[in-house]
């Protein structure tokens, strides 16, 4: 039963760090979609600092998983939370860099807080803050009742990104003077819209975790195919 | 299930009074490895032992329910069970050559069964030994005894004695639970090429040994068949709450 306590307390440590992960990129997220919207330039130097602390413990998180693959040999549920954890992870540490290329763009858009509130970002970035809120709560307690809230969501995020987009393509291809301007709205405009990506990603990492489902790209071809015939394929 | 050897229905095994196998049914594929797992007592091994009525040793042994070999009821009372253990060899967890040389070892089985011709015996011998992948190992020492190997070379030895009365089913009882890492990566190895040809079922504790080397898995608890399935989905997304619980080690 040692050997037991033991990997039970690794895992316990590995949700612990998962946790921290989620909510220090929670942090960024927030800092980064506040600033913007209040073009503060002081609090994107900060997200800019905080990035280390992110990569740290994205390194910590990985050496875990890699100790916890090669001594403790896990299966069947403690296999998929130690699977999804390294891509939760790796999702977490995109996210908080998509955080900080946001924040290194906002001493250029400062000057244009009023294009930013024609376009709808200020709301976009309120939903993603919720967004990821609730990513934090899903990886948290496992409740798969946030991850179709957190798939409808960020599909419409994305949606909505996509039309911003849209009509600042358009703006440029009128007036030749807001290109420079533009483009970096249109930049931060697809960062959020990889923000609430990584956030369905993660969700669906969870639903693996709890039913060993694989959900990804489902509406893309999955639904016609079945898992054992994807092995078999090989 | 598809290409099945061994079928087993509503067997029930008491020894006495005491039930150790309450209404197994099992399908087991032809060529491939079936790993038969679960705690200490849980009937793995008294199933294993069904399969070649090996059971019918023990007196106090009562067996209801069917258990049919390429369609044919291995307890019918027409049945030769010197012909079934010839179609149906074993191999156990203690390796237990016999007292004589390397190569009398191998060649009891075919002698019994009435080959004399001695060059027909040494082909049978050095072949049985080549398959078990250990004839390099004493094929200039074939006149040494057996007692002088290695537990690892002993126990592949066995291997090729069963090897050499030309089986279709190799039942093995914790083969390998008895040896170091590298002779039991000798036996994994050897198990996975001799699936080519044979039915495997084998009774292990060793759950990573389970995984690595069987295309099914069975679970079984307290003489019951708790979960049979893919080993690849019983090691990643069991469906039984016993099952996972016994394989992350979280039982009792």
């Amino acid at each position: 039963m040692e050997q037991h306590r033991i990997f039970d307390n690794e895992l316990e440590k590995l949700t612990r760090k998962v946790t921290q992960m989620c909510e220090l990129v929670n942090q960024q997220v927030d800092n980064t979609l506040h600033a913007l919207v209040n073009c503060d330039k002081e609090l994107a130097d900060q997200i800019i600092e905080n990035d280390v602390l992110v990569d740290k413990l994205d390194v910590k998180i990985d050496k875990l998983c890699q100790n916890i693959f090669a001594l403790q040999q896990p299966v069947a549920s403690d296999l998929r939370f130690i699977l999804s954890s390294l891509k939760i992870n790796n999702d977490l540490e995109r996210t908080g860099d998509h955080a900080v290329s946001i924040a290194k763009r906002i001493d250029a858009i400062a000057d244009y807080p009023d294009i930013l509130e024609e376009l709808g970002i200020p709301e976009v970035c309120d939903s993603t803050t919720l967004l990821f809120k609730d990513v934090v709560n899903l990886v948290k307690t496992h409740n798969l009742v946030l991850s179709s809230d957190i798939f409808s969501n960020a599909a419409e995020i994305k949606d909505k990104c996509h039309e911003i987009s849209n009509k600042i393509l358009e703006e440029m291809m009128q007036k030749s003077e807001v290109i420079v301007g533009a483009t970096n709205i249109m930049v931060i405009t697809n960062l959020i819209e990889r923000i609430a990506s990584y956030s369905t990603n993660i969700a669906e990492s969870i639903v693996f975790v709890v039913e060993g489902k694989i959900v990804k790209h489902k509406k893309k071809f999955y639904e016609s195919l079945d898992e054992n015939k994807l092995d078999e394929e090989d | 299930m598809k290409n099945s050897k061994i079928f087993t229905e509503n067997l029930y095994l008491h020894y006495g009074s005491k039930m150790a196998l309450n209404n197994i049914n099992l399908a087991i594929p032809e060529k491939k490895v079936t790993a038969l797992i679960g705690p200490s007592g849980c009937g793995k091994s008294t199933y294993l032992r069904t399969l070649n009525r090996m059971n019918d040793l023990i007196d106090s042994v009562k067996i209801e329910g069917n258990i049919s070999i390429d369609g044919i009821n291995i307890y019918d009372k027409n049945i030769d069970v010197v012909n079934l253990r010839k179609k149906v060899g074993m191999v156990f967890q203690k390796s237990n050559p016999f007292a004589k040389s390397i190569f009398e070892n191998v060649a009891y089985g075919p002698r019994i069964n009435g080959i004399s011709d001695k060059n027909q015996l040494t082909e049978i011998v050095e072949k049985a030994l080549q398959n078990a992948a250990i004839w390099d190992e004493v094929k200039d020492r074939m006149n040494d005894s057996a007692l002088g190997l290695s537990g690892g070379q002993q126990q592949r030895l066995c291997i090729a004695r069963t090897l050499a009365v030309n089986p279709e089913i190799i039942l093995m009882d914790e083969p390998a639970s008895a040896l170091d890492p590298i002779s039991t990566s000798k036996i994994e190895e050897l198990i996975v090429q001799l699936k080519e040809n044979y039915t495997i079922v084998i009774v292990t504790h060793n759950m990573q040994q389970a995984a690595r080397i069987s295309d099914m898995t069975a679970f079984f608890y307290i003489g019951e068949l708790i979960e049979y399935d893919k080993t690849k989905n019983i090691f990643t997304n069991p469906e039984k709450k016993q099952t996972e619980d016994y394989i992350t080690g979280r039982f009792g």
